[in-house]
């Protein structure tokens, strides 16, 4: 169908929408605007405008101690963190997505207490966990007790989102592919993989997204070395500097790196497959 | 108890032998404790590494990298909120070694038995600290304001493992003070006339220009502060109220929200900041280290005495219960450092006081001292921890020396015993 | 070999059920234990109190707070649904490729990969008295005085909560359109169907599941939050949460938890009131 309909011109409504979405796109960025800006301050500059000189300074200062807590220590363990959580979400809701697809016995229980661990005030979950740590005997830590914490937040998002990924996918692909002889594991790689690939990336996107900024299931499961949102509440209450701000900058600009690379790779991908799809479709007719 | 305190006290001598004893360091102690192999012990003790848990205002990553580097073992510093400081040390209380909160937050956390207290023959400062912990009273002798938690009130403790405040003075600390301060409203001279009373944060005509502190507990002590001096009536006790005054304050806080007069509750130290600096607010309750941020973009801000006085606050460390053998040692060690100067000295360039200024005076010129602890005019130009020029050359700070400051305090950071009652008014005031 | 794709469901579900179980289920009987406790200075006691439930309900801040997050969280679901059925319309049929509806996708995301406390307090240059947008409108003439409203008012709080949840709506509606096949929207346009008719009886309630799904997150995260409305309102808001962090942060863990009880009935009650007007899960099984 992309073959046919790439030859087409776009239609005024694609200008019309797509003027739409730039403009989410800067409501969305708005209060970003404020903090590029502002992290190019001069190394007497606050957190507010007006300007007080232009420079380097607040990025070269990411990198060393600040006044209170560091950078540093908490992005390194941040970003495990979310990588975690990512992997761990999609591989648990991608499982539990495909069991709901059949009636179980307890699908009812386990579909309304994923949605009670959504709803559940983050600070309590943290709570919880704490004490059950505590009473256990077991170090809390960022990698232990708030991984635990975090999943049952990315858990519930990741299961739901699957369930619009796997709505009116009908079982006749998988049911074909298995009389043609493929094992349930080639089912799975060959055929659902691909139908669900765009809801896979939206799982993990999702689910690093909620870790990374996860604030209220951390706060009192992290153990004694802080995440970063943590430790960038915890030094707002204190003098901060700009640098808060360069954290913003550089972030955005390393996203859109790695978000240009993501789309390269997909894109020549795609090429590929579309190549050899076109071939396989062919050899079928 | 107290009986044995009078003795002490008077019986300089055995104080001395304590001090001696105390002298020779935690070192010492630690050695005669563990036995007959004190290079061993030695080895030990640079293998501990101790977690100071503290709000970012005082468990600065500088003092915990000086602190590692002057008695060979670590101190990793982490930093969290007051919030997750309590409900850490009560709930995981071993992911704490060294806990490092506001003062009125002990009285919630000692009776849970989760601290252990300082004896004070492991404690060498305790001579040296100021009266206001020791004694609950100023430099002159004068009694200290008892509205909301005086710090003295939770100073003390029977047995190390008590978990009830002792009446008076004993041999057992509860916690080591360290940091304190008066605060007061920041306004911006530039803008309006310098205030002289609280009950101007009520005035109407900086009506949507003034803010208060969204922390119900300090936010309704500062309203509180405000009401009474504008005369509508008086409190038992600011910080501890009654049901009723509870009522009347939030009836008269809704009041006050009809009319717009608060532009915002700020509810962080670079909120109050953005809110001063950007002119959006030229009246509020504010932290001393927020007044010199904003003066530090070249904006005036001015931190005045007020005729009723300050709201003050301390802070201070508490040792851990599951704090044990050379770890304890190196515990009693670093609270001994703590207070020998150093820390002292940093945190007096972002305007707190230390609980020993003696110590602290070492670290600091004649000029900073005077400027920061004497009330007198800047020789040279004064700068913060990190090198930022925080007043000119003739300068002074406002509110005088130490206990020209001190000894104006009306009141106590508090957490009141109707707290629940409270915050669930202060709710019913923000969903007015 | 018995793998993901045709392993019984109930051992699919297993690591689910198990990391809920230990990490949501115990902390969710801790907080219907502690609910029924009383407590003073000095510690928790093991009660069957009722007596937390009773100070909740019978303050009529309870309701009001209730009343007031509940508003608001309508508000913020209508325009977060707008927008994102539009975004996701977007996405879904106009970007052709799979790379791009990937790359755009991501681009919303990354706002979100920079603190939401930094967000905040960065909304402050912006919308204040003084700020970027009141500074230009003053300049091009548009309004005389600088418009107050627009920071620490409850419009503050919807354009943050707008500006935040909107993706979680965007990411199911998306991932349903995506799964429509294009050919039957060719097939209505070219039966000469015209586009408003395509939208409203093929697009939309072929995307149901994932308006629900998002209306269920919007739902959530609103009803959940204590920190957005505190920063934007200028601390001038509460929300149903905000009670429960202050005693929280105060160790009054019964009443806290008391509240907290209250609020998963009456969510999930909402929830499952979504769910009876779309079963998201009828579509799975089908």
């Amino acid at each position: 169908m992309r073959t046919t309909e790439s030859g087409s011109r776009r239609p005024l409504s694609f200008y019309i929408l797509a003027g739409f979405f730039a403009a989410f796109v800067v409501f969305l960025y708005g209060p970003m605007l404020t903090i590029y800006v502002l992290s190019f301050q001069g190394p007497r500059g606050g957190l507010t405008l007006p300007m007080n000189g232009v420079s380097l300074h607040w990025f070269r200062a990411l990198m060393g101690p600040q006044r209170t807590g560091d950078f540093v220590g908490p992005f390194v363990r941040s970003l495990a963190l979310g990588l975690i959580v990512l992997a761990a979400t999609v591989v648990v809701s991608i499982m539990a997505g495909l069991a709901f697809r059949r009636r179980f016995f307890g699908a009812n229980l386990i579909f309304y207490t994923a949605v009670a661990s959504l709803i559940m005030p983050g600070l309590l979950i943290g709570l919880g966990v704490g004490l059950m740590f505590q009473i256990t005997g077991a170090q809390p830590a960022w990698w232990s007790s708030a991984l635990g914490a975090q999943l049952t937040w990315t858990l519930p998002f990741g299961l739901l989102i699957m369930f619009a990924v796997l709505s009116r996918l009908s079982r006749s692909y998988e049911e074909a592919a298995r009389d043609l002889g493929a094992s349930g594991w080639q089912v799975f790689r060959h055929v659902l993989v691909p139908i669900l690939s765009p809801g896979i990336i939206a799982v993990a996107v999702f689910a690093f997204t909620l870790s990374y900024d996860e604030f209220p299931r951390t706060l009192l499961t992290v153990g004694s070395q802080n995440t970063l949102p943590l430790e960038i509440w915890a030094m707002t209450t204190n003098v901060t500097s700009p640098a808060l701000y360069a954290v913003g900058t550089v972030t955005t600009l390393i996203s859109f790196v790695l978000i240009a690379l993501a789309i390269g790779l997909i894109l020549s991908i795609e090429r590929r497959r579309l190549r050899r799809a076109v071939i396989s479709r062919g050899a079928s007719d | 108890m107290s009986r044995t305190t009078k003795n002490r006290r008077k019986d300089p001598s055995r104080r001395e032998f304590l001090k001696a004893a105390a002298t020779v360091g935690g070192l010492g102690v630690g050695a005669a404790m563990v036995g007959p192999a004190p290079v061993i012990w030695a080895q030990n003790i640079k293998n501990v590494t101790l977690r100071h848990v503290g709000n970012s205002y005082s468990a600065i990553t500088d003092i915990g990298q000086q602190a590692s580097k002057d008695l060979g073992f670590k101190v990793q510093m982490q930093i969290a909120g007051s919030d997750a400081l309590i409900n850490r040390a009560v709930t995981q209380p071993g992911s704490v070694d060294i806990l490092d909160m506001d003062h009125w937050a002990y009285k919630l956390v000692v009776p849970r038995g989760v601290l252990q207290g300082i004896p004070l023959s492991k404690f060498k400062w305790w001579d040296q600290v100021v009266p206001i912990f020791t004694k609950g009273t100023t430099l002159q002798g004068a009694p200290l304001s008892r509205q909301g938690v005086l710090p003295y009130t939770i100073q003390y403790l029977e047995k190390p493992e008590s978990i009830r405040f002792a009446g008076g003075p004993t041999d057992v600390i509860s916690i080591v003070p360290d940091i304190y301060n008066a605060d007061t409203l920041g306004y911006r001279p530039d803008l309006i006339e310098r205030p002289h009373h609280w009950r101007e944060l009520l005035d109407a005509k900086y009506a949507g220009k003034t803010a208060i502190v969204a922390i119900p507990s300090i936010g309704i002590m500062d309203a509180a502060m405000a009401i009474e001096s504008r005369g509508d009536f008086k409190y038992k006790d600011k910080g501890n109220m009654t049901k009723e005054e509870i009522d009347r304050t939030v009836a008269i806080l809704k009041q006050l929200k009809a009319r717009r007069q608060f532009r915002a509750f700020w509810n962080s130290f670079d909120e109050s900041v953005n809110l001063m600096a950007s002119g959006e607010v030229v009246l509020q309750s504010m932290w001393s280290p927020a007044v010199t941020a904003v003066r530090a973009k070249q904006i005036a801000c001015g931190y005045p005495l007020l005729a009723e006085g300050y709201r003050a606050w301390a802070s201070g460390l508490g040792v851990m219960r599951h704090v044990k053998g050379v770890k304890l040692d190196a515990a009693h060690e670093y609270l001994n450092w703590y207070l020998s100067g150093w820390q002292g000295g940093f945190i007096a360039k972002q305007g707190y006081y230390s609980s020993v200024p003696d110590t602290a005076k070492k670290f600091l010129t004649p000029d900073e001292w005077g400027y920061w602890y004497e009330g007198k005019p800047a020789t040279a130009p004064i700068t913060d921890p990190f090198g930022t020029v925080m007043a000119k050359s003739g300068e002074v700070r406002e509110g005088g020396s130490l206990w020209d400051r001190m000894g104006h305090v009306a009141c106590w950071n508090t957490v009141m015993d109707n707290n629940n009652y409270m915050v669930q008014q202060w709710i019913s005031f923000l969903s007015a | 070999m018995r793998l993901p794709g045709g392993a019984p469901p109930y051992l699919q579900a297993a690591p689910l059920a198990l990391i809920l179980l230990l990490f949501f289920g115990v902390p969710l009987l801790l907080v219907v234990v502690v609910s029924f406790w009383t407590f003073d200075l000095y510690g928790f006691h093991p009660a069957l109190s009722l007596e937390n439930y009773r100070q909740l309900l019978t303050a009529t801040s309870t309701y009001k707070v209730y009343l007031a997050t509940v508003m608001l969280a309508l508000i913020v679901w209508a325009i977060a649904l707008v927008l994102a059925f539009v975004v996701s319309y977007f996405m879904a049929f106009h970007v052709r490729s799979f790379g791009w509806q990937v790359g755009l996708l991501l681009i919303c995301t990354v706002p979100f990969w920079t603190s939401d406390i930094i967000r905040m307090i960065s909304w402050i240059p912006l919308l204040g008295v003084h700020g970027i947008l009141n500074q230009t409108l003053l300049k091009l003439g548009l309004v005389r005085e600088p418009l107050k409203f627009l920071l620490f008012s409850p419009f503050a709080v919807v354009v943050a909560y707008v500006n935040l949840f909107t993706l979680f709506m965007i990411v199911p509606i998306f991932n349903s359109m995506a799964r429509i096949d294009r050919a039957l929207l060719e097939a209505a346009r070219d039966s000469g169907a015209a586009g408003w008719r395509i939208i409203a009886e093929i697009v939309v309630p072929l995307t149901k599941t994932g308006i629900a799904l998002g209306s269920i997150f919007v739902l959530t995260l609103v009803m959940g939050d204590f920190y957005v409305v505190a920063e934007m309102s200028g601390g001038q808001m509460a929300s149903v949460v905000s009670a429960m962090s202050n005693q929280i942060s105060l160790l009054q863990y019964p009443p806290a938890a008391a509240s907290a009880v209250v609020l998963l009935i009456i969510v999930t009650l909402m929830v499952a009131g979504i769910l009876r007007v779309v079963d998201v899960r009828k579509e799975l099984t089908g």
